[in-house]
């Protein structure tokens, strides 16, 4: 068997050497370039598809929608521990029922947007406003292509934006079942198992039922999509009982979102950076 | 033995089994550069093909409006003079309500508030009798509304009102009957007429009478005169035989004389006889003296009797002189009896004839007031018909219309403004970008979408704005109304896509995919078609270009819908990307 083994030893190696595709260290799996690409062609199209539907819409060069990407959990000043630890993810505790478009204050959506689309929006007249985010983003008004990009999950998007998806991404890439193939190769080594194994006890005794980080968020955001009628809602117009639902799913997210930040810079983080080097020999940004 | 040669030879079957199982696994992983190079090269590019086509080829100014209804406009309630008090509004309508031609907008005191089609609001109360441009309106409204007002000529007669009682009837309201004061005013001009036809008889009862006076006093004058001119005829006579005596000719003042003159030769007769016989009884000296006086006697008595009728005969003469000269007088006398008579008569006539005058003038007045109240209470009976009251009705001038705000609220008073409304057509505010505006014109049609609600309709263009800016559009737009044409959809509020077709082939024409025409090295444009495998290039005109396809024309007909032509080619897909 030595000398079988002797004799596979070159193939195996091969086999390693090459890289499985999609691995990308970017979001899907994509590189740096794949993701810029997909970014300003993305844009591209959805620019096409808002002027088919009569309206202006200035493409977002890959910079800016890396910007709104970036804006993810990020206020001036802050820290992401600080910002978790403050408001969350950010999924409920900025919510207003505003579309991104007129927030003033945390919204990546609206980096992630552009400034010229914003005046343009701005502009509009109410009716045409809610059509103009009917047509670029679908029911979900929260979902634009940065923060889609960023949570990776695409399958909350809607309008043109959904559109011009489905001609630069994949089918499988749009279905929320979707999973980035670099994550889910961190996620099969044995040394990842365990540590989720230790986060998901911890936070269980901390009352939170998940089976991995990444299913907090998309759970916050169907919780607030059911309390706020898709996002809709105006906090303003919301009745008492929804305000204090609302409030309570905001210190639910605080809460959650603490324990898992903290859980996963002390166990999960180091488990990953350790797979990453090894796979990719750099640590992921 | 056997079974270890056996196990032996099972231990080298085994040990070829694997080197033959190693050897294809490394067989199948291991390649060589060349089929490496083989495996990894692009695969051959293989043609996209695509039909040419026959479309027809539009190129579109594509924008996006809000439907909005007409401009809001007030309604306001006239005051009516024939209810006198205003109404408190009973009911009102919910905004975003239509209302049609006909229907009842709102309800004051038990009353409705009618509204009807028309440019001039109602301003006033609209009774049998009335006219102008407000009954017009009225009357054209009730025409349409098929409840037959008769003539449409602006009068308020008994037809229109027994269209506007159907009116009321028909939305089950009852109409506006007379008020209580329109039948009081009613009665007071029936008194007032029949005083007024009693005077106009005594009048004429009076001008009869004068008439009759004229007559009589014509008659008593000519009388008078007559007579006064018989009387003049014989004072005239009597100045004639005045002026016979005093020509001396006058056979009264003759005979006077001729008899005086007889008494005085008779006297003188009788004297010279007397002295003849007292001379002979004197010289007759037989004569006594007895007969001497008696002679003496006698001539005396001559001589007094000559006396006598010479003094007779100067008085008969100076009697009948003084006769002659009374009849000059009693000819002026007569004269100026006969025309006293005539101016009496003249004075009583045109006396008369004042009195006939003034009687005649009074029958004038008299008819004339008969006449004129008789007018008046026929108006005012006709009045008393179905009227309209100015507080009614609202004349709008294009319906339907939709509520669009209430400012009034129950139990209000039902004067002035209570609500604004807008006209049911719709239109779209919209802007075109600082290129695009040019293209577009007014009455250019407009496709009306919007995808995500399923709403479709057209419109036409009502208004390109002359300069960016205006109507709430940014300056870097001109402002676009978009008038909806009838649509059973209700847009209103909606954002929609406004597509405007700028430019069109004109029918359909063959057509290909932009990226299927390619320039060649002489300049010409070709387009590369396939004819069962074999390609070949076509030469082509190109026209119109729209929507990623272009109009090609290719003299020859070598290029025919049906035909596939090159589009690109298949390539390898990217790793992450598509």
């Amino acid at each position: 068997m030595g000398a079988f083994a002797v004799l596979l030893a070159p193939a195996i190696a091969a086999a390693q050497a090459q890289a499985p595709k999609g691995l990308g260290t970017e979001e899907f799996g994509m590189s740096p370039r794949e993701l810029v690409q997909a970014i300003e062609k993305t844009e591209e199209l959805i620019a096409r598809c808002m002027r088919e539907q009569g309206f202006q819409y200035i493409a977002a060069d890959h910079k800016t929608v890396r910007a709104g990407m970036s804006a993810d959990k990020n206020l001036p000043g802050l820290s992401e521990e600080e910002f978790v630890s403050r408001h969350g993810f950010g999924v409920s505790t900025f919510y207003t029922g505003l579309p991104p478009q007129l927030a003033t204050g945390y919204s990546p959506a609206r980096v992630g947007l552009g400034e010229r689309n914003v005046q343009i929006f701005r502009k509009l007249s109410p009716a045409d406003q809610v059509a103009y985010n009917r047509a670029l983003l679908g029911d979900d008004t929260s979902s634009t292509l940065a923060v889609a990009l960023e949570i990776e999950d695409l399958s909350r998007t809607g309008g043109c934006t959904r559109k011009a998806l489905t001609e630069t991404f994949k089918p499988d890439q749009l279905k929320a079942t979707h999973y980035n193939p670099q994550d889910a190769l961190i996620n099969k080594d044995p040394r990842m198992k365990a540590a989720l194994g230790f986060w998901q006890r911890e936070m269980k005794k901390a009352g939170f039922e998940y089976g991995h980080p990444d299913e907090i968020e998309p759970d916050l955001r169907n919780r607030l999509a059911t309390l706020t009628d898709g996002g809709k809602l105006l906090v303003s117009k919301m009745s008492a009982d929804q305000k204090t639902a609302l409030r309570k799913l905001q210190d639910f997210e605080r809460l959650v979102a603490a324990k898992s930040f903290k859980m996963q810079e002390e166990v999960l983080a180091p488990v990953e950076e350790r797979i990453q080097q090894e796979l990719f020999s750099r640590k992921v940004q | 033995m056997v079974a270890k040669r056996v196990n032996v030879l099972w231990a080298i079957l085994g040990a070829v089994g694997g080197m033959a199982l190693g050897a294809w696994y490394m067989g199948s992983r291991i390649q060589s550069p060349a089929e490496m190079a083989a495996r990894t090269a692009a695969p051959e590019a293989s043609p996209i093909l695509v039909p040419v086509e026959a479309r027809v080829l539009s190129s579109d100014v594509v924008t996006r409006g809000t439907v909005r209804f007409g401009l809001p406009q007030p309604i306001s309630i006239a005051p009516s003079t024939v209810k006198g008090a205003v109404g408190l509004i009973s009911s009102l309508p919910r905004p975003n309500t239509n209302f049609g031609e006909g229907e009842v907008i709102l309800s004051a005191s038990g009353r409705p508030v009618f509204v009807l089609s028309g440019a001039a609001p109602a301003f006033r109360d609209m009774a049998p009798g009335t006219s102008g441009g407000d009954v017009r309106q009225l009357e054209e409204a009730l025409a349409r509304l098929g409840f037959d007002p008769g003539t449409v000529d602006g009068n308020y007669d008994q037809k229109t009102s027994g269209a506007v009682e159907r009116m009321y009837r028909k939305v089950g309201w009852d109409p506006f009957a007379p008020t209580r004061e329109q039948r009081a005013a009613v009665a007071a001009f029936e008194r007032e007429w029949s005083d007024a036809a009693r005077a106009q008889l005594a009048a004429e009862a009076t001008r009869e009478t004068a008439v009759k006076a004229v007559a009589a006093a014509r008659a008593t004058a000519e009388q008078n005169t007559r007579q006064a001119a018989l009387d003049s005829a014989a004072r005239i006579g009597d100045s004639r035989q005045l002026a016979d005596a005093r020509a001396g000719k006058s056979l009264a003042l003759e005979a006077e004389r001729a008899r005086a003159a007889h008494s005085a030769t008779a006297a003188s007769a009788d004297v010279a006889t007397q002295v003849a016989d007292r001379a002979l009884i004197v010289l007759d000296p037989r004569q006594t003296e007895t007969a001497r006086a008696a002679a003496e006697a006698k001539l005396k008595v001559a001589r007094a009797a000559q006396r006598k009728a010479k003094l007779e005969a100067d008085l008969a003469i100076q009697t009948a002189a003084r006769e002659a000269g009374l009849a000059d007088e009693r000819i002026r006398v007569a004269e100026g009896a006969v025309k006293a008579a005539r101016l009496e008569g003249e004075r009583n006539v045109r006396a008369a004839q004042e009195q006939q005058t003034l009687a005649e003038f009074d029958v004038q007045v008299a008819s004339e007031r008969a006449g004129r109240l008789e007018r008046e209470l026929a108006t005012a009976r006709a009045k008393l018909g179905v009227q309209v009251p100015a507080d009614e009705v609202v004349f709008i001038p294009s319906l339907p219309i939709r509520v669009h705000e209430v400012t009034a609220a129950v139990a209000a008073n039902a004067s002035g403004p209570v609500m604004s409304v807008t006209d049911n057509q719709l239109s779209i505010d919209s802007q075109l970008p600082l290129e695009a505006a040019p293209l577009v014109k007014p009455g250019m049609k407009v496709a009306i979408d919007e995808q995500a609600l399923g709403i479709k309709a057209t419109g036409v263009v009502e208004t390109v704005a002359n300069t960016p800016g205006t109507r709430g559009v940014d300056g870097y737009h001109f402002y676009l109304g978009v008038r909806v044409e009838t649509t059973p959809v209700p847009l209103a509020g909606f954002s929609v896509r406004l597509t405007i077709p700028i430019e069109t082939s004109k029918g359909s024409v063959t057509a290909v995919p932009t990226s299927a025409v390619s320039l060649a090295a002489d300049g010409t444009s070709r387009v590369l078609v396939d004819r069962g495998g074999k390609q070949e290039y076509v030469t082509v005109q190109p026209g119109l270009s729209t929507g990623g396809y272009v109009e090609v024309d290719a003299s020859d007909a070598r290029l025919v819908p049906g035909q596939l032509v090159v589009v690109g080619y298949k390539t390898a897909e990217p790793a992450a990307v598509k």
